[in-house]
């Protein structure tokens, strides 16, 4: 009896050590999700306004063609996938993963994983890989996605890809995150017919197709790091709701060992006296 | 002098949001200045000093780099790369960075691509130290 005493102890205690961690990581999270949800809303009217536009330029003159609007039979595909660098996130990693094989079901795709998770992924699941020069999703910056995307038009425009796709978590609130998987090129909007114009008295300086073939790379950099954003806000709420639930089981688990501890305790006093009253009961 | 709403975006947040009786800056096609009024134009940006004249008569200047400017039904919006007040420009920084540029594009060797990020970053330094350097006006 003794003997499971100090087990059930041990346990214990091993168990309130594993809890000061998850409790420990789930306060980091929650501080780094605030910094996360701010940086998610000073980019949005940046990255909002800028398609906005886009779309207006597009929508509203049929007169100019672009090979960003070109639409061509999709024969090879681009993911851009943005994952975690680090595990114990619930489903944040698996939920991408996931939708983009989903997405990318029975079509020729090459991805270009951001994130030390994604590149992990892909490299397991021997997927055609673009580069892994931007494995850490933490460190990226402004300039990273400038890069990313100037390499992206450069191999769209090469006709090396058909179709480029980004897949990441939309923070949608502190409790949900949804995988998302967007396409971003060729740019879609709604062409008015030919002849069909609609009247616009916006002036293109120089013109249309120079301020939209200018701008093109600056969306693209735009929603990769406005996506990037997103994706590293959803990361520490999953993170921070997995921790919070890890710490409630270890809590329950705590509760039921003292439980189990408590008995033993009775149960090996009740043996003692009852050995005792059995030895004098022997002696008189 | 009349004024209108200007609002100054990038990827980091809002640089700027208030009334302005003119904004200058960089395009693709050469500097350019839009007054209150003006017909609705869009245009992108290049690398180069931005100014903008608040109702009072002061003059904020700035470095902005890449994105795009665009006047609509009397409102404009700048979006920019990057937009640094020249008050917060790291002088400096920049400085190194030009030395650094420099020292890079020296080499006969360069492949193309790296040649283009060289030259990309020699002319972001110098735009910063010309607007670091005006800071008397």
């Amino acid at each position: 009896m003794a003997g499971s005493m100090k087990e059930i102890k041990l346990r214990i205690r091993s168990v309130e050590s594993t809890m000061q961690i998850t409790k420990a990581m789930e306060l980091v999270a929650s501080s780094k999700l605030r910094r996360a949800k701010e940086r998610v809303e000073g980019s949005r009217p940046y990255f909002e306004t800028l398609y906005s536009t886009l779309y207006d330029i597009v929508s509203a003159d049929s007169g100019f063609d672009s090979p960003y609007l070109a639409r061509r039979d999709t024969n090879r595909r681009l993911y851009i996938v943005i994952a975690g660098d680090r595990g114990l996130a619930g489903g944040y990693n698996s939920n991408i993963l996931k939708a983009i094989e989903a997405d990318a079901e029975g079509a020729e795709y090459c991805v270009l994983p951001i994130g030390k998770k994604a590149v992990e992924h892909f490299e397991r699941r021997k997927a055609a890989i673009l580069t892994t020069a931007f494995a850490e999703a933490g460190d990226l910056s402004v300039s990273d996605c400038f890069e990313i995307s100037r390499l992206v038009c450069q191999k769209f425009l090469a006709g090396e890809f058909d179709e480029i796709r980004l897949g990441f978590t939309q923070f949608v609130s502190m409790l949900t995150q949804t995988a998302t998987v967007l396409p971003v090129l060729p740019f879609d909007a709604q062409r008015p017919e030919p002849g069909h114009e609609r009247e616009s008295l916006m002036m293109y300086e120089p013109d249309g197709k120079t301020v939209f073939d200018a701008i093109i790379p600056e969306y693209l950099a735009g929603v990769v790091y406005g996506a990037l954003c997103e994706s590293v806000a959803s990361e520490q709420g999953a993170r921070r709701m997995a921790m919070d639930a890890a710490t409630k089981n270890a809590g329950e688990m705590i509760d039921h060992l003292n439980l189990y501890y408590n008995r033993a305790r009775q149960a090996a006093i009740t043996q003692e006296i009852t050995e005792i009253v059995a030895g004098a009961d022997a002696e008189s | 002098m009349a004024t209108f709403p200007l609002k100054i975006m990038t990827p980091d947040g809002v640089a700027f949001d208030g009334a302005v009786t003119s904004v200058s800056c960089r395009t693709i096609n050469g500097q350019l200045q839009l007054l209150a009024r003006h017909i609705d134009i869009c245009t992108a940006l290049g690398m180069g000093e931005a100014h903008i004249k608040l109702e009072d008569g002061t003059v904020r200047r700035a470095a902005c780099m890449g994105g795009m400017l665009s006047m609509l039904g009397g409102e404009c919006h700048l979006l920019a790369t990057t937009f640094e007040w020249a008050d917060a420009i790291d002088a400096e920084r920049a400085a190194r960075s030009k030395a650094r540029a420099e020292v890079l594009l020296a080499q006969k060797n360069l492949d193309k691509r790296d040649m283009q990020l060289a030259e990309a970053r020699l002319r972001r330094a110098l735009v910063r130290s010309s607007v670091a350097a005006r800071k008397d006006i």
